[in-house]
């Protein structure tokens, strides 16, 4: 078998309402293992978020990342996600955030480091059309000559592979840093030794609204992919409503690795 | 008598790999992977724990690599992080002052 082209695909679109932090980690991991059981067509998710959260990755040690004192007093939810990679601060309005659920036929015979510039082709294009110049900086960030925009995780379930990345529109990066530990091994080859300056948010380069900058993101991705408009299944979201309340709000998993 | 230790190494070209340890009667006990790094499947992350798990604390960096080996197999993905970046971690962890 040969690799699948995104043409080759009849991409859908979800961009819901505003959900919890617990929900959009159990809908991620619900629908990636419907595209892989070849229940659904590849979907193209935009997240909307109904509150601020901190994100770990799967591997990450939740009191190495996270103040959960600070979190608690500012009523920021602190959930695991399924892939891996490093800790996100989201304020809703602050960032945009997408996951892709593609066909594991789509990065057939690429490395690691080519899969997820692949992936995030069009996002490229996308800022390109928005006036930046951004590229892919291994292993898994978009970074433009201010600094970092994005950053993306894969992880492989059944046959197929959700890619799912968080793009900085805006940032308060005091906040950030109340309930977020930087440790300074982290830095110790990016060459600055401020985490806030790392980042390159969306608003001050573009002057657009968030809702633009999307906007503009799905029609490149229509344009060069095809896509049409797609909801939730009703099981689907009572899946992921229950994954929601049960595994992703549990302490067992948020200290998985403790 | 047993201390808890910290180890912290950014791999090279890769992410930041942590490993947290206690040292019971000259052996590693307690013994906790971490980072921002990409690992599948799962499972992987307690395979390496549980193999480090009883090691000598005298274990130096290519003794470390050669158990990991034995039980990561072809099937195990890494992203990021390497068997050798996990032994120069735990290395760090073992010759660095015990946390207070």
């Amino acid at each position: 078998m040969t690799r699948s082209a995104w043409r080759d695909h009849d991409w859908q679109l979800i961009h819901d309402r505003p959900q919890s932090p617990s929900l959009h980690m159990a809908l991620d991991d619900v629908l990636t293992h419907e595209v892989g059981a070849g229940h659904r067509q590849p979907t193209l998710r935009i997240w909307e978020w109904a509150a601020p959260a901190v994100v770990i990755g799967r591997f990450q040690s939740l009191r190495n990342e996270v103040d959960m004192t600070a979190a608690r007093r500012l009523g920021i939810e602190v959930v695991r996600r399924i892939s891996g990679g490093g800790a996100m601060f989201i304020e809703p309005g602050n960032t945009i955030t997408y996951s892709i659920y593609a066909p594991l036929s789509m990065i057939k015979g690429l490395s690691f480091q080519e899969a997820y510039a692949h992936l995030d082709a069009w996002v490229l294009e996308a800022l390109d059309e928005l006036g930046i110049k951004a590229w892919y900086q291994p292993l898994n960030d978009i970074t433009s000559a201010g600094g970092k925009i994005a950053g993306a995780a894969q992880v492989h379930r059944g046959g197929a592979v959700l890619h799912h990345v968080t793009m900085a529109y805006d940032i308060d990066a005091a906040r950030m840093l109340e309930v977020l530990r930087i440790g300074r091994e982290k830095l110790s080859d990016k060459g600055t030794v401020s985490a806030a300056k790392r980042v390159d948010p969306l608003r001050s380069q573009t002057g657009l609204s968030r809702e633009t900058v999307i906007d503009s993101m799905i029609a490149t991705f229509r344009r060069l992919n095809g896509l049409t408009g797609s909801e939730l299944l009703a099981d689907e979201l009572a899946r992921a409503t229950e994954l929601a309340a049960g595994k992703f709000s549990s302490d067992a998993w948020l200290a998985d690795v403790p | 008598m047993s201390q808890s230790m910290h180890g912290e190494y950014k791999m090279p070209g890769g992410k930041l790999v942590v490993v947290d340890l206690d040292v019971r009667d000259g052996r590693l006990a307690k013994v906790q992977l971490s980072g921002d790094f990409f690992l599948e499947p799962d499972s992987a992350l307690h395979a390496i724990n549980s193999t480090l798990e009883g090691q000598s604390e005298h274990a130096d960096e290519a003794e470390l690599a050669t158990a990991l080996r034995e039980v990561l197999t072809g099937e195990v993905m890494m992203y990021g992080i390497s068997i050798e970046a996990v032994a120069v971690t735990v290395r760090r962890a073992l010759n660095g002052k015990p946390e207070a």
